[in-house]
């Protein structure tokens, strides 16, 4: 059996994806677990919490970015390259890195996050916009991510 | 038979139907870990509530079930694999390459439903430990959050229809 560049860079797609998806679950719940607390002991928090605790989900939609643009722009591209066996193994480097700046942030973020939760009750509520801003930097992570990717491919030219 | 040998050289001969076939195999294995993983953590507290407040019991089942559903999506996926993509990779320009596909995309469904459905058993075994302190109250607010957990391995089930779709192999 032979395995073709395009169907590398595909394997590439899905692993960014994958890394979001898990990212984003492991995150989620983190936020989630503390949530239930803070809800058992202040149930009004609730909109609050459910802010905080969806925010690791934007992680998944970044990794559907990815593959959606490895599936639909790269890979019509890697045939053309002079090289084309390496161009899809780089592509698939290139989402080796998104899968774990989607990974990662994701579950770290829901850290932030649930640091939060957890603060709502002694500041009533005050903590939202601090908790969010701190967030936000680890978000930042995940956009580099793929912005990083998207930099990469078309330096190499495949995008 | 110069192809055989080509193979030994290589260490290894497989066929994309094999490779496909595993890939939906590791996403069932991904969701019944997963599920086995969340339901565990959520029973464990569950016993916990129990044996304080025996009136909980029917409020922790409900809950310690919730991460049974993502055995299912992994079924869902398996099901997908085997009986619409895998008979059609003979067709398709690239075999070994949709194959490998297939695999890297049941990769993919396994990490969702595996790290959505233990995480999912953590959210769930926090809203069975507050069950009692509550009056069962938590239940609703519990359901919600284990919810947003549930929607990634939705996503991871969606997600590898798309890209089948996409790669023309479904």
């Amino acid at each position: 059996m032979t395995i073709s560049a395009e169907s590398l860079a595909a394997v590439g797609g899905a692993l960014a994806l994958a890394g979001g998806l898990g990212g984003a679950a492991i995150g989620m719940a983190i936020a989630g677990y503390k949530g239930v607390a803070t809800l058992a002991e202040q149930p009004q928090h609730l909109r609050t919490v459910i802010i905080l605790a969806a925010l690791p989900m934007s992680r998944v939609f970044y990794g559907l970015i990815a593959l959606v643009l490895v599936i639909s722009v790269v890979i019509p591209r890697i045939s053309a390259m002079p090289d084309p066996a390496g161009s899809g193994f780089a592509v698939l480097a290139c989402c080796v890195i998104a899968a774990f700046a989607f990974g990662f942030s994701g579950m770290y973020q829901g850290t932030v996050c649930g640091s939060g939760i957890s603060s709502l009750i002694k500041t009533r509520g005050r903590i939202l916009t601090n908790a969010l801003v701190l967030a936000v930097f680890v978000e930042l992570i995940a956009v580099l991510g793929l912005v990083f990717t998207i930099m990469a491919l078309s330096i190499l030219g495949l995008m | 038979m110069s192809q055989s040998k080509e193979g030994l050289k290589a260490g290894m001969i497989t066929d994309p139907y094999s490779l496909a076939t595993l890939g939906g195999n590791i996403a069932l294995a991904g969701g019944l870990l997963g599920s086995s993983w969340g339901i565990g953590l959520a029973a464990s507290a569950g016993i916990a509530t129990i044996s304080q407040h025996r009136s909980q019991l029917k409020n922790v089942i409900i809950l310690a079930a919730i991460p049974m559903s993502q055995t299912l999506y992994g079924l869902i996926v398996l099901i997908i694999v085997l009986r619409v993509v895998a008979p059609g990779l003979a067709g398709v320009a690239d075999p070994g390459g949709s194959g490998l596909i297939v695999f890297a995309l049941g990769v993919m469904a396994g990490v969702a439903f595996a790290t959505s459905a233990a995480y999912k058993g953590a959210v769930l075994a926090s809203g069975i430990a507050f069950l009692a302190k509550t009056g069962g109250g938590i239940l609703t607010n519990c359901l919600l959050l284990a919810v947003f957990v549930e929607l990634i391995a939705v996503l991871g089930v969606v997600f590898t229809i798309m890209a089948l779709s996409m790669l023309g192999l479904m």
